[in-house]
């Protein structure tokens, strides 16, 4: 069979049928990349190019960076990262009105830094926040919509799973990638906070005041975090002046983790057990969808099919900030039915050459879709985010959640809207510590 | 067996860490690492490779639940072992791959460029956690495991 454009566009149908049928995103993206070799290019290259494909992943250097950061997760969460981290920030915002909602998005953010995962920041921090403001009277929708939306900062905030495993896919550099999420990644946090205060503002209701915390005991809540959190600014901070590579960085950083949960008295064999555990599932499912997705971006590669709708893109004569419009409401809508590490990983191949022929860079692409996955976390009727919510709550009605994330969600698609339209929030420290 | 996959990948992450934070250490006081780089890929081919291992004993690679969740227990079951038979199918192409290049330049001295550590040690790891992923879905495929 011929490499054209057209069984590109079969292949592609093929997935989202073994995608939609159940099959494990990594091997229907793998099924389809080696298929399709083998039609293209016959038996023999396709099954050796699947060979090196697996060999040269396994092999990789900066493949480490993504189970060792998980580690240092998994070694703080034994630590009690989580409350320790949610309490500091309720300790000093909590008496205001909507201060403990402020504080989960604090929490939400500072374990984002630790964890890179949606998902794990989601549950981790609603398990601590959530019975918290609901016990303080807090009103259920702005509770769990506050955690589900924080959760996604998760992703966001260096170091995130998500971008190292996009440099992979697209051979970008892991730590400009890094660095360019951060001023993203606090104007996220800081759009929640504003739509918390504004929300608060119209219905003062919804989030009484608390008792204020006195200042030794708020200085004795951050002593409880300080560790953590040097640690943490020290990984990113030497990433992002280049004292370090990322690999190297996520090292210190297991390091470190070990270091704080010795000091803490925590680990056990059994608390080691579980975190190597954790770690080495979490890790195998991401490296499972990579090495299918390095098959198929091989696959669709060959056929020309990214180049072909390329051309059909720039043959709109839309312009670059209606084309990536267009392109974010592609992603949105795909997000409704795939889940974030597919919708990219399906994507990148084909989206990333036409967002290049934009002018745009390939790490603020990574940035871009990125922030289109986090939404689809959010947004009915995958929303991810809001099932790990319900598991926390289950007498919270799943509709009553999507009430509670709706204002976060607007704040959402603004804050995309602004990365869009200045991708300077995205490019500017990179290039500015370039210099 | 779990129990000795989770301590030699988890072992072989410390390991990974170690090295790197010898070599950043050197760097730093003038003594380099030579080859740490080299180090690290041989332990995280370790630990990957058991990673794979765990992930599928464990049912928790990442797919679509859209359908599946809507399907009747009998009917679910079968898409799911259609869906490990799948899985086993891309395993055993990425293995034949794998073991094709390694019977190919088994006689060619290819070692590590400081190090000179043996690729022909790392492509058997390599393979033999791939064929014991291989052996995880086909117990899927035959309803040893859940899916």
């Amino acid at each position: 069979m011929m490499a054209t454009p057209g069984t590109g566009l079969i292949g592609i149908a093929i997935l989202l049928a073994l995608l939609v049928a159940g099959t494990p995103i990594g091997v229907a993206l793998g099924l389809v990349g080696v298929g399709g070799l083998v039609l293209v290019l016959g038996l023999e290259p396709a099954l050796i190019k699947a060979g090196v494909v697996a060999f040269d992943t396994l092999t990789r250097y900066e493949l480490g960076t993504l189970p060792l950061f998980m580690l240092i997760a998994q070694l703080l969460f034994a630590a009690d990262a989580s409350r320790d981290l949610f309490d500091a920030a309720a300790k000093f915002v909590g008496h205001r009105r909507g201060g403990l909602a402020l504080a989960s998005v604090g929490g939400c953010a500072g374990f984002g830094a630790i964890n890179g995962s949606s998902l794990a920041t989601t549950a981790t921090i609603g398990m601590v926040a959530l019975p918290e403001m609901r016990r303080r009277g807090y009103s259920d929708a702005l509770a769990t919509g506050t955690v589900a939306a924080g959760g996604t900062l998760g992703q966001m905030i260096p170091p995130s799973g998500a971008l190292i495993v996009f440099g992979i896919i697209a051979e970008q550099s892991i730590g400009q990638l890094f660095t360019a999420a951060i001023i993203p990644g606090i104007t996220q946090a800081l759009f929640y906070l504003a739509v918390i205060w504004l929300l608060v503002l119209w219905r003062p209701s919804i989030a009484p005041r608390s008792e204020r915390a006195p200042w030794p005991e708020r200085l004795r809540a951050i002593g409880r975090v300080s560790d953590m959190l040097l640690l943490m600014l020290f990984v990113i901070g030497a990433i992002a002046l280049g004292w370090m590579s990322p690999s190297e960085a996520a090292s210190v950083g297991a390091a470190g983790s070990f270091a704080i949960i010795i000091w803490r008295r925590r680990l056990t064999m059994a608390v080691l057990h579980k975190a190597f555990a954790d770690t080495l599932r979490t890790s195998g499912m991401i490296l499972m969808v990579v090495l299918g997705a390095l098959v198929f971006s091989v696959f669709i590669g060959v056929t020309g099919v990214a180049n072909l709708i390329a051309d059909g893109v720039s043959g709109l004569g839309l312009g670059p900030v209606p084309t990536l419009i267009l392109i974010a409401l592609l992603l949105l809508v795909l997000g409704s039915v795939l889940d974030g590490l597919g919708l990219m990983l399906l994507t990148t191949p084909i989206l990333l050459p036409i967002v290049e022929g934009l002018g745009m860079s390939p790490i603020w692409f990574g940035i871009f879709i990125i922030r289109a996955m986090e939404i689809g976390f959010v947004h009915p009727p995958l929303g991810l985010n809001l099932y790990v919510i319900h598991e926390v709550t289950p007498d919270v009605p799943i509709r009553k959640i999507f009430k509670g994330v709706v204002a976060f969600l607007l704040s959402d698609l603004v804050h995309l809207l602004l990365l869009i339209l200045f991708p300077v929030i995205v490019m500017g420290l990179p290039q500015w510590l370039a210099q | 067996m779990k129990n000795a996959y989770i301590w030699i990948g988890g072992i072989a992450l410390v390991l990974a860490s170690a090295t790197d934070v010898l070599a950043v250490v050197g760097r730093h006081i003038g003594v380099p690492l030579r080859g740490s780089i080299e180090l690290v890929q041989a332990f995280i081919l370790v630990a990957g490779g058991i990673a794979l291992i765990i992930a599928t004993h464990a049912g928790s690679h990442a797919r679509v639940h859209i359908l599946a969740d809507r399907m009747s227990p009998p009917w679910k079951a079968r898409v799911e072992r259609v869906a490990a038979a799948l899985s086993a199918l891309l395993i055993c192409a990425f293995l034949a791959g794998g073991l094709w290049i390694a019977a190919d330049l088994w006689g060619s001295q290819e070692v590590s460029e400081l190090l000179h550590l043996p690729y022909r040690v790392l492509r058997i790891i390599c393979n033999v956690c791939l064929l014991l992923v291989l052996l995880a879905w086909l117990r899927k495929v035959l309803g040893r495991e859940r899916p």
